[in-house]
C-alpha cells in the first residue's frame, strides 16, 4: 500500500463520515434513531461503491472500516462499533478480494457486510440494559416492562440484518449511479 | 458546521494532552454509556459528576454558547429522568422514558467528542497517535480525513446552493433527484481534490518508510494529572463498590 492509497482511504472516509454525521443529526429525533441502520448503508453505499473501484491492494477496506470504528469511539458512541468493524471490515475485504477486486456482484455484497458496523452502534443500548434496570428498580415494574417492550432483545439481530440488506440496496444504487455518471467521466 | 471539525487553538485556555482526552472519553463511554457499576450508588453519583467534566472543558476553551446549550439540555433531561419518569405511566412513559434512557447515556460522550474535535489540532492528534504506536496505515488516512472535512463541507454547501437554484430540494419539484444530484458532484470534485492532495502529501514525505518528526510538543502536565486522577477515582470507587466497601 502506497501513500496515494492511504490518502484515498482518508478522502472517502471523510465523505462517508460526513454522510453518517448528517444522518446522525436526524437520529437526534428518537423516532429516526432506528432509521440510522437503513439510511447510512443506502446513502453511504454510493461513495463506497466509487471507493471500491479505487481499491487494488489488500487492507484498504479493512482500514476504512477500522477508521469508522475509531470515529465512533471519538464521537462518543462507545467501543462496540470498533470491535464489530474490526471483523466485518476484514470479512468485507476478503469477499471483495475473492473477486480479484473487480467483481461487481461481490462489490455489492461487500457494501452489505461493510455496513454492519452501523448496527453495532445500538449494541450498548441492548446489552447494558439489564444493569440499567437493576439500578432503577424503584421506578417500578411498569416502567421497566414498557421500555423493554420497545427495545426487545430480538431487535438486536434485526438491526444487523436490516443494515446488511440496506447495504445491498445501497450497493445496487451506487452501482447504477456509477454506470450513469462515473464510468462516462472516466473516474471509476 | 465547518467549525465543528476545525480546532480553534487561540482560544483554548487549558491545554490537555490528546491522550488525556481520549482516556476521559473512554471512561465516560464505560460508565455513562455502558452503565458500568450503575448498581452501586456512589459510582452513579461519580458518573454524573464526571459527566459534567466535559462541560467544564468547554468553558475553559471559551466555548460558552456550546457549553450552555449542552449543559441545559443535559440538566433538563437528567432532571426529567429523576423527577418526571417515576410519576408517569402508560404510553407517555414509554416515549419519554426511552428518550431519557438514550439521551442521558449518550450526552456525556457526545459533549466530550465535541470538545475533543474542537480543541485538538490534527498535528497534535497525529503526534499522540504516534506515541501510542498506532501504525502509519491508520494515522495517514485519519489525518487526511480531518484535513478533508472542512473541504467536503465547503464543497457540499456550494453544491447545495447550486441545486437549490435548480429547485432540486426537499419539497421542491425535483425532490427525487435530491441525493443523487448532491452526492455525485461532491464525489467528482472530491476525487479531483484528492489527487491534488496526494501530490501535496508526497512533498511532505507522507507514505515514506522513514520516521517522521513532529513539531508539536505533547506531554502530560499538571492539568492532565488532575484530570487523570479524577477518572482514576471513579474506577477506584467502582472497585471499592465491587468489594463492598462503599455502597
Amino acid at each position: 500500500m502506497k501513500g496515494k492509497d492511504l490518502i484515498n482511504i482518508g478522502i472517502f472516509s471523510a465523505i462517508y463520515f460526513v454522510i453518517v454525521f448528517i444522518i446522525a443529526m436526524l437520529g437526534m429525533i428518537p423516532i429516526f434513531l432506528p432509521l440510522l441502520s437503513v439510511l447510512v448503508p443506502i446513502i453511504g453505499g454510493i461513495p463506497f461503491m466509487l471507493f471500491l473501484t479505487k481499491v487494488r491492494k489488500f487492507g484498504m477496506i479493512w482500514i476504512m472500516s477500522i477508521i469508522m470504528g475509531i470515529l465512533m469511539l471519538l464521537t462518543g458512541m462507545s467501543w462496540p462499533p470498533l470491535a464489530v468493524s474490526l471483523f466485518t471490515g476484514l470479512i468485507a475485504e476478503l469477499i471483495y478480494k475473492s473477486g480479484n477486486y473487480k467483481s461487481a456482484a461481490k462489490a455489492v455484497i461487500t457494501n452489505g457486510v461493510f455496513s454492519l458496523w452501523v448496527a453495532a452502534n445500538y449494541l450498548p443500548l441492548f446489552f447494558a440494559a439489564e444493569k440499567y434496570w437493576a439500578s432503577r428498580q424503584n421506578f417500578g415494574q411498569d416502567y421497566i416492562d414498557t421500555v423493554t417492550k420497545l427495545m426487545p432483545t430480538w431487535m438486536c439481530p434485526v438491526t444487523f440484518i436490516v443494515a446488511f440488506l440496506c447495504g445491498i440496496i445501497g450497493g445496487l444504487i451506487g452501482r447504477r449511479l456509477m454506470k450513469k455518471h462515473f464510468e462516462k467521466a472516466g473516474i471509476a | 458546521m465547518a467549525g465543528l471539525f476545525t480546532a480553534d487553538i487561540e482560544n483554548r485556555g487549558l491545554v490537555l494532552d490528546p491522550r488525556t482526552k481520549l482516556i476521559v472519553m473512554i471512561t465516560l463511554v464505560v460508565f455513562a454509556l455502558g452503565g458500568t457499576g450503575s448498581d452501586i450508588e456512589t459510582v452513579r453519583y461519580g458518573t454524573t459528576a464526571l459527566s459534567i467534566l466535559p462541560l467544564i472543558f468547554l468553558m475553559t476553551a471559551k466555548q460558552y454558547k456550546k457549553a450552555a446549550v449542552f449543559g441545559s439540555l443535559y440538566a433538563l433531561i437528567k432532571s426529567a429522568e429523576i423527577f418526571l419518569v417515576p410519576h408517569i405511566t402508560g404510553a407517555v412513559l414509554s416515549v419519554i422514558g426511552l428518550c431519557c434512557l438514550i439521551f442521558v447515556r449518550l450526552m456525556p460522550g457526545l459533549i466530550m467528542g465535541a470538545y475533543m474535535l474542537s480543541s485538538t489540532t490534527v498535528s497534535e492528534f497525529i503526534a499522540a497517535m504516534h506515541r501510542m504506536h498506532i501504525p502509519q496505515q491508520i494515522t495517514i488516512p485519519l489525518s487526511v480525513m480531518f484535513r478533508f472535512f472542512p473541504t467536503v463541507l465547503e464543497e457540499f454547501a456550494a453544491i447545495n446552493t447550486a441545486m437549490k437554484m435548480r429547485d432540486i430540494r426537499i419539497g421542491g419539484k425535483n425532490a427525487g433527484k435530491f441525493i443523487e444530484y448532491r452526492l455525485v458532484p461532491l464525489m467528482v470534485c472530491s476525487v479531483n481534490i484528492g489527487s491534488e492532495l496526494s501530490a501535496a502529501a508526497l512533498t511532505r514525505g507522507l507514505g515514506t518508510k522513514v520516521k517522521r518528526t513532529n513539531i508539536c510538543k505533547i506531554g502530560f502536565h499538571i492539568q492532565d494529572i488532575a484530570v487523570l486522577l479524577l477518572t482514576a477515582a471513579l474506577y477506584m470507587l467502582w472497585i471499592l463498590g465491587m468489594i463492598g466497601v462503599v455502597k
